[in-house]
């Protein structure tokens, strides 16, 4: 190994620095359109990602609105059990001996007559007669109606509680004012005192008899 | 060398390990998801999933104005689960410091104190077979006491509702609506109507969590519920009250057995009322006796006894053998031309009568003698065509259709003229004097006007066609001189209405027992009102009456059940005088 030698043969470490120009591989404008775009793999992920959110979301609400609809459905269930109940008490309320023992209580009597107040010329027909003289709603030994109804054996009269002052106000009897000519304008002239009309039965010409 | 050894046998190990462990992992999923999956499957849906049945409610029963007669509600049995409850002793009740620790013996007392029994019979319920899985604590119970119940929050209770059958208005129209027992419906229009009555239930299946809440999406309805029609009668509720209330009150004051009575509007042959006495309530079936459960007035057939007089006086006038001037010499006895023997009710000396006088005076010699002038067969015929002898076009659960001989001895001829030798039920003599007082049209009589579905439809509505049975004039005249009966006969103080002119005809049957008149009755009154323009009839009959036993029994309540008629519906009083026909001659 010597110097000359070294000269003329040279080195690897003494090659001299070659200015190669830039390469490299570029792809063809088909491979390139053919190479995944960032801004679709982004929106491809967002996308994923935001449809497993709203998915996650939805679901969330519809569990939501299971238990609303489970505790509307109980309260939906309650109301109208309520309902039924309401109306089944009605409904007996309204059964016609309820109505007549209760009518009795608070001192009511049938009418023993059929006369009618013809409200067109307020004409009576028929014979009115005092109500009265009929004897009370004959019932079973044990007080409960001769036409008996079980539903109603838990339900109480409201009559006798109503306050005396009801029940014992004298009903006068309609007596008819002076026979004349049928007609409206007859003003309520021969009516007595206690049965003269208040409050809206002003409407009603004064009763006629035929 | 040997540590790299080591490290190759450490691996070799552990994916030796890993191997079989993803290996047994990979069976039971095979065996999961492959081989059991169906199994699985169907196990896990049944723990998810619930049947419920939903309960259609079977249909109601109106009146003419609507007015429930019959209708559904639901009641709850309450059950318990014993293997579960009688394990405890005691149970927790309330949260924070309302937290309480309750008994069973406590438990059971306020149980009972909702539903009425006793302590020791819940606590046996509760306890009783420890083993059982489902045990009735109480049946039948109402809302509120379930609701009472629920509040309790005793463990293993479980309310069952199931729907029960109320009918408001109790023993008003019981006879005629029936009941519903334990095997379903057992009588009167429940039973005949319950083709319209009849709900289908319904059945869903839907998947739940641990707390009970549905998941969404997974409701499958399998079938759906079917409401019950809804039948629609021409029964007025009130008005069949009142008609019951005063048969009743009559039948106990004269001792009678039982009674019925009808109001029938004669222009439609619509029945707005029919009360039998004794009166069933299908709420407490078991109050009533097993032979009072139906209706007298459709089930029984009598001898009507005179209130069939004026069919007989419609027959004659229509054949033109009589009129109601028709002279008849009247004895008390009276041998007719074969040699059979026709007798009044009373004896009294010879009479003058007319055929207005025979009514009047109820002459069973009097029609006799007119009867005959018109051939049997025809007054068969007649008869046969007024509806003598077959069910009323109502067809009611058990109707009789009555009994008349198609041929009529010498004997028979003359009494079936005055209602003896035949049997008819108090609903064919509804149908007879809607006949009458409605010009001699004989309409089909209706106590069932349709069957209305949920959507609206009316179904199974029943002919309105009407046939003339005999001509008006004959009808209209044999009115007036049903008003003598009113306005003279013996009874007139009994039925006179102060302002309306009455028709009407009392009977007196005697009842036979094996073949031979006794000395029961069955007394009736039968009439129409207001007879210039007859719009109802009125029948009342009252069997063996042991006080009164003439049809004095029946008259203070016919004139009663008119009243109210002519109240309810607002019949104006009569401005003409009734004719008053000549009764003697």
């Amino acid at each position: 190994m010597s110097a000359v030698g070294a000269v003329s043969t040279p080195s690897t470490w003494s090659v001299p620095e070659v200015q190669h120009p830039h390469i490299e591989i570029v792809s063809t404008r088909a491979q390139r359109r053919a190479r995944p775009r960032l801004m679709s793999a982004v929106i491809t992920v967002a996308a994923l990602f935001a449809i497993l959110a709203a998915q996650l979301l939805l679901s969330i609400a519809s569990s939501e609105g299971a238990y609303e609809i489970a505790s509307l459905q109980t309260k939906h269930v309650e109301l109208s059990r309520d309902q039924q109940i309401l109306s089944e008490q009605l409904q007996v309320l309204t059964a016609p001996q309820h109505l007549a023992s209760e009518a009795q209580s608070m001192g009511m009597v049938a009418a023993s007559s059929a006369a009618h107040l013809r409200l067109a010329d307020g004409v009576i027909l028929g014979e009115p007669v005092p109500a009265g003289g009929v004897a009370p709603l004959r019932v079973m030994a044990d007080g409960s109606p001769l036409i008996p109804d079980a539903l109603l054996s838990t339900i109480a009269l409201v009559g006798s509680t109503v306050p005396a002052a009801v029940t014992a106000a004298p009903l006068a009897p309609v007596i008819a004012g002076s026979a004349t000519a049928a007609t409206a304008e007859i003003p309520a002239v021969a009516v007595p005192a206690a049965m003269a009309p208040a409050g809206p039965v002003t409407a009603i010409p004064s009763p006629q008899t035929h | 060398m040997t540590a790299a050894r080591s490290t190759k046998r450490r691996v070799a190990v552990c994916i030796a390990l890993i191997v079989a462990v993803l290996s047994v992992f990979v069976v039971r999923l095979v065996d999961i998801q492959v081989v059991r999956a169906s199994e699985l499957t169907t196990a896990a849906l049944n723990k998810r999933a619930t049947a419920i049945t939903t309960y259609a409610a079977r249909g109601t029963i109106v009146d003419n104005h609507g007015v429930v007669l019959a209708g559904s509600v639901l009641r709850y049995d309450i059950t318990v689960s014993p293997r579960t409850l009688s394990k405890l002793k005691t149970f927790v009740r309330g949260q924070g410091s309302q937290k309480a620790l309750v008994t069973l013996e406590q438990a059971a007392t306020e149980l009972a104190a909702v539903t009425g029994q006793t302590p020791h019979d819940v606590l046996t319920a509760f306890t009783a077979k420890p083993n059982s899985d489902f045990e009735y604590v109480a049946k039948s119970v109402s809302t509120d006491q379930m609701r009472l119940i629920r509040n309790l929050h005793i463990p293993a209770i479980y309310p069952r509702s199931h729907p029960t059958r109320i009918y408001p208005d109790g023993a008003v129209a019981g006879n005629l609506l029936g009941f519903v027992g334990t095997d379903g419906p057992q009588n009167g229009l429940e039973f005949t109507e319950n083709k319209c009555l009849a709900s289908v239930d319904g059945s869903s299946t839907y998947e739940r969590g641990a707390n009970g809440v549905q998941l969404p999406g997974s409701a499958v309805t399998t079938r759906a519920a079917v409401a019950g029609g809804t039948v629609m009668t021409t029964i007025d509720h009130d008005l069949q009250w009142s008609v019951g209330q005063m048969i009743a009150e009559q039948a106990l004051a004269i001792g009678a057995e039982s009674a019925t009575a009808s109001v029938t509007e004669v222009k439609t042959g619509k029945v707005l009322a029919l009360a039998d006495w004794p009166a069933v309530d299908p709420n407490n079936v078991d109050a009533t006796p097993a032979k009072s459960l139906g209706s007298l007035a459709f089930t029984a057939a009598y001898e009507p006894g005179s209130t069939f007089k004026p069919m007989t006086a419609a027959i004659l006038l229509d054949k033109k053998a009589a009129t109601p001037l028709s002279q008849v010499v009247v004895p008390y006895r009276w041998v007719s031309k074969e040699g059979s023997v026709v007798r009044d009710a009373t004896p009294h000396p010879v009479q003058q009568l007319t055929l207005a006088g025979v009514l009047q005076q109820s002459s069973n010699v009097g029609i006799s003698q007119l009867a005959i002038n018109v051939p049997s067969k025809e007054r068969y015929t007649y008869m046969r065509a007024f509806g003598v002898g077959e069910p009323t076009a109502i067809d009611f659960q058990g109707e009789s259709a009555g009994l008349l001989a198609k041929t009529w001895d010498d004997q028979t001829k003359y009494d079936v003229s005055f209602g003896q030798g035949v049997s008819v039920t108090a609903a064919q003599m509804a149908g007879i004097y809607q006949t009458i007082g409605n010009g001699g049209l004989k309409l089909p009589l209706t106590l069932v006007t349709g069957c209305k579905h949920s959507d609206g439809t009316i179904t199974d509505v029943p002919t309105t066609v009407g046939k003339q049975i005999v001509s008006e004039s004959a009808a209209k005249t044999v009115v007036q001189m049903m008003e003598g009966v009113v306005t003279g006969g013996g009874l007139s103080s009994l039925l006179t209405i102060p302002g309306y002119r009455v028709a009407a005809k009392s009977g007196t049957a005697e009842v036979a027992l094996n073949g031979v008149y006794t000395a029961d009755r069955i007394v009736s009154l039968a009439g129409l009102a207001p007879a210039e323009d007859p719009q109802y009839a009125v029948i009342v009959t009252f069997t063996k009456p042991s006080t009164i036993k003439t049809s004095a029994a029946a008259a203070p309540t016919f004139k009663k059940i008119m009243m109210q008629v002519l109240k309810t519906y607002r019949v104006t009083p009569s401005t003409t005088p009734s004719p008053n026909l000549p009764t003697t001659w």
